[in-house]
């Protein structure tokens, strides 16, 4: 019996461990947390910035293994939203930055200096698109 | 002094990164060169061309250090020539202007738009956030929706705010010197591109044996 339970422990803290690395490793690889020190001039308080994404994981596991109720107004859903709509659209970005999509584009239709439009076109797809399937979408 | 040759005229050159020129233009020293020597010999290097530019070049030319002082040292003697900085310089001719066409671009922009639409739905459907979002508002609220749009579409507008904010375009003004993501991105890409002509277009670093 401890046996078995030890081993489960085991692997329940591998597997935590495994996941918890990648989430941080993949944050990193994207560079979302340097690019929002840079903007606002707090590279001082990254170690703050690192505990807050701990804690915001370790927030997101407990509400999604339990099922808490807070029985709050709904209109604490409307900053959460568009605080987790910038976080993945800066997700988006790192990845789009990351896979080298705008210099491409840019250098061969020659617009170097209006690089801005086409961020615009992928920018604006994605709310069309996000609002589009919240929407209609998913009601089909 | 034991007879040592002292040279005593030393010439200073640093090749710049990249130059643009006219097509059929005769390339002087001092245009793809900061050069810095003794006041006899300016007027000699001023006047040395280096390349005339003709169609078979197409639009990139590279001239290597090594044939900017073969030419010094064949036209003037006794000098000593010192290299600082880059081993080459690029040419570009600039052939015709390079128009944009606008229905290509429109062709890109939707690509671009629709592409990322339905990228992102994938994305969510994927990550299934849809149930996601339905128990946060039960969490929350303590109440059930199946369509919990106050979060939705604040989430929607987040996700561009967030894109936007992270190609810092939010301030036009740059508050501080720092280069965005994107224009560093522009710079490498340029650089792995110069980087490229500068190794295949260089007649003078494709020198091939013949090993057959």
């Amino acid at each position: 019996m401890t046996i078995k339970v030890v081993a489960v422990m085991f692997v329940g803290l591998a597997g935590g461990l495994a996941v918890g690395s990648g989430f941080v490793a993949f944050l990193t690889v994207l560079g979302i947390i340097p690019r929002m020190t840079q903007l606002t001039k707090t590279m001082k308080m990254i170690r703050h910035y690192e505990w807050s994404v701990v804690m915001g994981a370790l927030t997101g596991v407990a509400a999604s293994l339990r099922d808490p109720v807070l029985g709050l107004s709904p209109y604490f859903m409307l900053p959460l939203g568009l605080v987790g709509g910038v976080f993945v659209g800066m997700l988006a970005a790192g990845l789009t930055e990351a896979l080298n999509v705008f210099p491409v584009l840019a250098k061969r239709m020659g617009i170097d200096g209006k690089i801005i439009i086409l961020i615009m076109a992928i920018v604006l797809g994605k709310i069309v698109g996000s609002i589009f399937q919240w929407v209609y979408f998913v009601h089909l | 002094m034991w007879g040592v040759n002292v040279l005593e005229k030393t010439i200073y050159i640093r090749m710049r990164n990249r130059v643009l020129v006219e097509p059929e233009e005769k390339i002087y020293l001092m245009d793809i060169a900061q050069v810095i020597a003794p006041e006899t010999v300016i007027t000699d290097l001023k006047s040395l061309m280096v390349h005339q530019v003709t169609v078979y070049d197409k639009n990139i030319i590279i001239i290597d250090v090594m044939k900017i002082i073969r030419l010094i040292s064949d036209q003037i003697e006794d000098v000593e020539v010192q290299t600082i900085g880059p081993a080459q310089t690029i040419v570009e001719v600039i052939l015709q202007k390079r128009k944009m066409s606008f229905p290509l671009f429109l062709l890109i922009w939707f690509l671009l738009f629709f592409g990322s639409a339905m990228a992102i739905m994938n994305f969510h459907d994927d990550v299934s956030m849809r149930s996601v979002q339905e128990k946060l508002y039960k969490i929350i609220t303590g109440e059930e929706d199946s369509k919990p749009w106050i979060f939705q579409i604040p989430y929607s507008i987040g996700l561009g705010l967030g894109m936007i904010l992270f190609f810092n375009h939010v301030f036009q003004k740059r508050i501080n010197e720092e280069p965005s993501p994107l224009e560093v991105e522009m710079f490498n890409y340029q650089m792995d591109l110069d980087n490229y002509v500068i190794i295949h277009e260089n007649k003078e670093s494709m020198n091939r044996t013949n090993d057959d």
